[in-house]
C-alpha cells in the first residue's frame, strides 16, 4: 500500500518535468523539448504599468499557451527589470541553481549586460526555436542588444525607435531636427525638459543631442574612446547649459522619470514629451491622460532605435516552457496580434516579408494610431543606439556639468 | 460654547481626514482629467472595470493581501501575548535589553534588514511563498504587538487571576474571563497597528515574495509608477478598505468605553 503510494509519488514527480538542466534541452529536438515543456508554469517577470500590455499577455498569450501547449503563463508585474537582475544574483550567491523564481524577463540594454557580464542568462540556444528563421540576425541592432552581442542569450520582442508627442491644437508645427529643436526650446523658455538621467528616456534624449553634438554618430560608434569623449562632451555640456535657463522652472529642477515628463505634457505644462515606444502616446490617448490631438514625429537627422528581448535566466527551472514561450512570443500571428493598434500597437521584431501572407497582409491592413507615427515613417532616418561604456559616461558627465 | 468648539475640531478632523480621499475618487472615475478643468471631461468606470476584472488580479491581491495580514497579526498575538505579559508584570535582568531588540525593527530602516533576510528565507527555501513573506512581515509587526502588549499589561493587576484561581477556576478559565476581558482593547488595538503594519509592506515583500507574492501595494506602486492616477485611484480606494472597516468595528472596543481594565486599575 505505502509502497505503491511512493511509487506514485516518484511517477507524479517525474510527469512535473524540472527542466532546469539547459544543457540537456540544447541536446534535443524541438519536439522533444515541447513534450518537456507540457503542464509546466512560467513565471514571467515584465514591467506592467500598462494594462493594455497586461491584457495582450494575460488574454491572447496565455490563452495560446493553454490551449496549444497546456503551458500556465503566471505574468508578474514588476516596476524596474533591475530588481529582478538582483534578484537573480542573490539567488546565484546563496546557491540556487536549478530553482530560481523567474522563468523569463522583459530586458535590454544595461541589464542584460549585467546578466551576461554575471553569467547569469541562459544562453545559445536560441537557434533551436523554429521562429528563430524569421529574426534577421544580419541587423546589427538585432543582434547587438546596446552594442553588447545577443550571442544567443536573448529572443528579440519588439523593435522601438524614440519618437516626439506634441499637442497639435498647441504646437501645429514641430521643430524638425535636433538644431530647430535646440532654437524653439530658447525661443519658448519654461515649455520644455527633460527627464535626469539615469532615467532610461532621460539618458536616450541625452544621447541624441551628443550625437548632435557630434555632428552625426559614425565617430561614436565602436567601443568606448575617451579623446572623443572629452572632445564631444564638451560641445554637448555647453549646449545642454546653454538651454537650461529656458528649461522648465529654468533647469532649477528635472523631472526623475519619464512618468513625470508625460504628467507635466498631460497638464500642459510643457509641449513635448518623448518616448522610446511610440505606441505608449496612443495608449495614453486611449487611456484618456494625453489629449486626442496628440501627434508624435522623429528628427530628420534621426532618433534611435533600439530592440527589446526576452531572456530566461540560468537557474530557471522551467526552461523548456519558456523557450516555447519565446518561440510563440516570435511566431508571425503574435507579433502581428501585439501591432495592432487596438492591442498595443507595437513594432515586430521579426522581418515581416518572411512572413506567412495572411499574417503579412494582416500587417499591411494595420491602421497605425493618429497619435502614433508609423515605424516605418521614423525608420527612414534612423540612428544606430551607443555602446553602453558611452552610456554611463555621458549620464555620469551630466550629472558632473549639467545637473549639479 | 465648549460644546460648538468641539464639534468645530470633530468636523475639521473629519475633514481632515476625508478630504485628501475626495480627489481619489474623483479619479477613479475619470477618463481625461487634466490642468486647468476642475473637474474631469469625461467620466467613466473603466477604471474600475479593470480594477474588479479577474484578469488585472486586482481582486486576487486583495484576498492575499488579507490573508498575510491576519495571518501575521494572529501569530504576532500568539507570541506577543506571553512576551508582553512577560515585560510588563515583570522586572527581570536584561529586560532593557529585550525591549531594544524588540524595538530595533521598528527603528532600523526596512532596506537594513530586507537583503539579509531575503538571503536567509531563500535558503530556508521560503522565498517567493506566502509562508515566507508572512515570516518576514513578523519582523516589524512583533514590535508594535509585544510593547503596546506589554504597556497593556503594565497596568494589569495580576491578583484578579489569583482569586478567579482559588475560586477553581482553571488556567484557561482564568485567562478567558478574567484576563482577556481586561486586556481585549489593549489586544485589539495592537492588533489593529500589525494588520496595517503588515498590509501595507512593500519592500519586504518585493524582496521576499520575489514578485511572486503580489500584495496591493505592490500592485499599486507599479500602476503609480507608470503614471496611470485612474488605476491608481481605483486600486487605492480599495486599499483603505479594511483599515477603515476594522476601524469601525472595533473602534468601540478601543475608547475602552466598557473595559475592565479601567475600573480595575491600580489606584
Amino acid at each position: 500500500m505505502f509502497r505503491s503510494l511512493a511509487a506514485l509519488l516518484l511517477l507524479s514527480a517525474a510527469a512535473l518535468a524540472d527542466t532546469s538542466d539547459g544543457d540537456a534541452l540544447k541536446g534535443m529536438t524541438w519536439e522533444q523539448v515541447v513534450d518537456q515543456a507540457r503542464g509546466g508554469t512560467v513565471n514571467w517577470f515584465m514591467w506592467g504599468g500598462s494594462d493594455t500590455i497586461n491584457a495582450y499577455v494575460d488574454g491572447y498569450v496565455a490563452e495560446r499557451l493553454k490551449a496549444d501547449y497546456d503551458i500556465t503563463l503566471n505574468r508578474v508585474p514588476i516596476t524596474d527589470a533591475a530588481d529582478i537582475v538582483n534578484q537573480v544574483l542573490t539567488e546565484k550567491e546563496a546557491g540556487v541553481t536549478d530553482a530560481g523564481s523567474v522563468d523569463l524577463i522583459w530586458i535590454n540594454g544595461e541589464n542584460f549586460r549585467s546578466m551576461k557580464q554575471a553569467d547569469l542568462a541562459f544562453c545559445g540556444y536560441t537557434a533551436m526555436l523554429p521562429n528563430d528563421g524569421l529574426v534577421n540576425w544580419d541587423n546589427p541592432a538585432v543582434a547587438n542588444d546596446f552594442g553588447v552581442p545577443v550571442d544567443g542569450c536573448e529572443v528579440p520582442w519588439n523593435t522601438v525607435q524614440f519618437a516626439f508627442a506634441h499637442d497639435s491644437a498647441k504646437t501645429p508645427e514641430p521643430p524638425a531636427d535636433m538644431a530647430a529643436l535646440l532654437d524653439w526650446i530658447k525661443a519658448n523658455p519654461g515649455r520644455f525638459t527633460y527627464p535626469a538621467p539615469p532615467d532610461f528616456t532621460g539618458s536616450a534624449f541625452l544621447r541624441h543631442v551628443f550625437i548632435h553634438a557630434a555632428g552625426g554618430p559614425d565617430s561614436l560608434l565602436g567601443p568606448f574612446d575617451q579623446a572623443k569623449f572629452d572632445e564631444v562632451s564638451a560641445k554637448t555640456w555647453a549646449i545642454l547649459n546653454e538651454i537650461e535657463p529656458s528649461l522648465w522652472r529654468e533647469g532649477a529642477t528635472y523631472p526623475t522619470t519619464v512618468t513625470q515628463l508625460n504628467e507635466l505634457f498631460a497638464n500642459g505644462e510643457v509641449d513635448f514629451s518623448f518616448n522610446y515606444d511610440p505606441a505608449q502616446f496612443g495608449l495614453a490617448v486611449e487611456a484618456g491622460t494625453w489629449p486626442d490631438t496628440t501627434r508624435s514625429f522623429g528628427l530628420s537627422d534621426g532618433t534611435i532605435g533600439n530592440t527589446n528581448y526576452t531572456l530566461i535566466p540560468f537557474n530557471s527551472p522551467n526552461k523548456a516552457a519558456a523557450m516555447v514561450v519565446q518561440n510563440l512570443l516570435l511566431s508571425g500571428e503574435a507579433q502581428l496580434e501585439k501591432a495592432k493598434t487596438e492591442v498595443w500597437g507595437a513594432a515586430p521584431a521579426i522581418e515581416i516579408a518572411r512572413t506567412a501572407p495572411e499574417v503579412q497582409s494582416g500587417f499591411a491592413a494595420i491602421k497605425t494610431h493618429p497619435s502614433v507615427i508609423p515605424a516605418s515613417e521614423l525608420a527612414k532616418a534612423a540612428l544606430p543606439e551607443l555602446q553602453a561604456d558611452w552610456l554611463t559616461a555621458i549620464e555620469k558627465g551630466w550629472m558632473e556639468t549639467v545637473g549639479n | 460654547m465648549s460644546t460648538s468648539l468641539r464639534t468645530l475640531a470633530a468636523l475639521a478632523l473629519m475633514a481632515f481626514l476625508i478630504l485628501p480621499l475626495l480627489p481619489l475618487a474623483v479619479w477613479s472615475l475619470a477618463q481625461g482629467w487634466r490642468f486647468p478643468d476642475i473637474l474631469p471631461a469625461e467620466l467613466s468606470t473603466t477604471a474600475w472595470a479593470y480594477a474588479l476584472s479577474p484578469q488585472s488580479g486586482v481582486l486576487e491581491s486583495f484576498g492575499i493581501t488579507t490573508l498575510i495580514a491576519t495571518a501575521t497579526t494572529l501569530i504576532a498575538a500568539l507570541v506577543g501575548l506571553p512576551a508582553g505579559r512577560a515585560l510588563g508584570l515583570y522586572r527581570f535582568r536584561g529586560r532593557g535589553l529585550v525591549v531594544l531588540l524588540l524595538l530595533a525593527p521598528a527603528i532600523l530602516p526596512g532596506i537594513a534588514v530586507v537583503f539579509g533576510l531575503h538571503g536567509i528565507l531563500l535558503r530556508a527555501g521560503l522565498a517567493g511563498t506566502v509562508a515566507g513573506v508572512i515570516l518576514a512581515h513578523l519582523v516589524p509587526v512583533l514590535p508594535y504587538m509585544t510593547l503596546v502588549l506589554a504597556a497593556v499589561f503594565s497596568r494589569f493587576d495580576p491578583t484578579y487571576e489569583q482569586q478567579a484561581r482559588t475560586l477553581g477556576a482553571t488556567p484557561w478559565q482564568a485567562f478567558r474571563t478574567v484576563t482577556l476581558p481586561a486586556i481585549l482593547p489593549g489586544l485589539l488595538t495592537a492588533a489593529l497597528f500589525s494588520f496595517l503594519v503588515s498590509w501595507s509592506q512593500y519592500l519586504l515583500t518585493l524582496a521576499v515574495g520575489g514578485g511572486r507574492v503580489q500584495t496591493l501595494p505592490l500592485l499599486l506602486y507599479g500602476f503609480a509608477a507608470a503614471g496611470r492616477n485612474d488605476l491608481t485611484a481605483a486600486i487605492a480606494l480599495l486599499y483603505i478598505l479594511p483599515g477603515l472597516l476594522i476601524l469601525a468595528l472595533t473602534a468601540r472596543q478601543i475608547t475602552g468605553r466598557n473595559t475592565a481594565l479601567v475600573s480595575g486599575a491600580r489606584p
